[in-house]
């Protein structure tokens, strides 16, 4: 009973850390159906969805336990979907102790993001990138990779505050139109738009609609649904911020 | 002046291809970073957006397709990605998620709203149209990959049985 209850916990927490992080639904409740399996229960089914994750187990005597567990924080860390995903193989066979399965979790739920630094340093770099990938010309470069670089920091910045993920990327999209504008009215690069496109990549929600695609093909269409209304409203978010900044900037 | 690279180097259509190689995989190393993948595991995933965006050119170049060459270009990232997983013992995702990244289209939202607040509808929803159609061709693109690997091992585990 009491083994069963932390197997349950154990599991769902996994499914949450792969939630959180950028883990695909199927992959979600194959995680915690396979770490049940791997405890010896009965049955185990599981339902999840971006925003939450519904789990009830069966043991062999037949009683059934289940657990709700809420995600309202949805970032990109491959690292810790790489971790559970090994994790889950590991526990399988043989049978791992479950306190070293309740540590292992614990352990790949604190693994820390890249330095800040480096990782705004590779936001600049991968703003810079994509706008000369999108044909902006190398005068365009510098105001890209700084401004890229910026969106990363306060981004990084607002959501340590907790700041809400639509305000973040109306604030995002606002800046990078702003500094855009900014440079080229100071002849510090030469196609705004290009510019603009090169930094919002960073924000752009390609691989949230792309999952939610791939959800709703997959036949998991709750999941799939809100996923592509989420990218929905980060997309209308972000225009808005670039869209008041284009529109105010015209009248001026 | 010189404005670009690629004059430089003579201007020619294969350098102006071998820059947005290179352009390509930058930004899939930049987005690796930001995506925390840590280690080793970055050079696959470098190398998964770099020949995807290598294909998208040469399909590009060969049909003038901008929806097949991206429908292409994503079936064989779906296709290296599952390849890579099986082989490093790695979720998939960790390659797919870097590697359609030069494919997003970035732009084509920016122009859509572009557009929309210059009040032209019609533009609008074209450029939207065609955004949500190249998102579309990548999705389906990893999809199909996916569900090709998922047929092959379910092939593969019933002719052990």
């Amino acid at each position: 009973m009491e083994e069963i209850n932390r197997i349950l916990q154990a599991s769902v927490r996994a499914g949450q850390i792969l939630l959180e992080n950028g883990g695909e639904t199927s992959r979600v409740q194959e995680t915690i159906n396979r770490i049940a399996k791997a405890y010896k229960l009965k049955d185990a089914d599981t339902f999840a969805t971006p925003t939450g994750i519904m789990t009830s187990l069966v043991d062999q005597k037949g009683n059934i336990f289940s657990l709700i567990r809420r995600v309202s924080r949805r970032s990109i860390n491959l690292e810790k979907v790489s971790k559970i995903n090994s994790l889950s193989y590991r526990a399988e066979n043989p049978c791992l102790p479950l306190e070293e399965l309740e540590e292992e979790i614990e352990r790949i739920s604190r693994i820390r993001h890249y330095p800040r630094i480096l990782d705004i340093l590779f936001g600049g770099l991968a703003a810079g990138s994509c706008s000369l990938l999108f044909g902006g010309t190398l005068l365009d470069l510098p105001a890209s990779v700084l401004i890229g670089g910026l969106i990363k920091s306060v981004s990084l910045l607002l959501s340590k505050v907790k700041f809400n993920d639509f305000f973040i990327n109306i604030i995002g999209g606002a800046l990078a139109a702003l500094f855009a504008l900014l440079a080229v009215d100071f002849n510090l690069a030469v196609n705004s738009d290009k510019v603009i496109i090169g930094s919002i990549m960073l924000l752009v929600p390609g691989i949230t609609i792309v999952n939610g695609i791939r959800d709703t093909i997959s036949g998991d269409l709750v999941a799939g649904i809100s996923r592509i209304v989420e990218a929905f409203i980060v997309a209308v978010a972000i225009a808005a911020g670039t869209g008041m900044v284009l529109k105010i900037w015209h009248y001026l | 002046m010189a404005l670009s690279l690629n004059q430089s180097l003579g201007g020619s259509v294969l350098s102006q291809y071998l820059l947005e190689l290179l352009y390509a995989s930058l930004a899939t190393l930049g987005f690796s970073v930001v995506f925390n993948i840590h280690g080793k595991k970055l050079i696959p995933a470098v190398l998964c957006g770099t020949f995807g965006w290598a294909l998208f050119l040469l399909v590009h170049h060969l049909t003038g397709s901008r929806i097949i060459s991206i429908f292409i270009a994503s079936f064989f990232i779906g296709l290296y990605a599952e390849a890579a997983a099986k082989i490093l013992k790695e979720p998939a995702t960790l390659f797919i998620v870097p590697g359609i990244i030069p494919l997003v289209p970035g732009s084509g939202m920016y122009y859509t709203m572009a557009a929309s607040i210059q009040g032209e509808i019609s533009e609008t929803l074209s450029l939207g149209m065609e955004t949500l159609n190249t998102a579309g061709a990548i999705a389906v693109g990893v999809a199909v990959a996916v569900s090709l690997r998922k047929i092959v091992q379910t092939l593969g585990n019933k002719t052990e049985a």
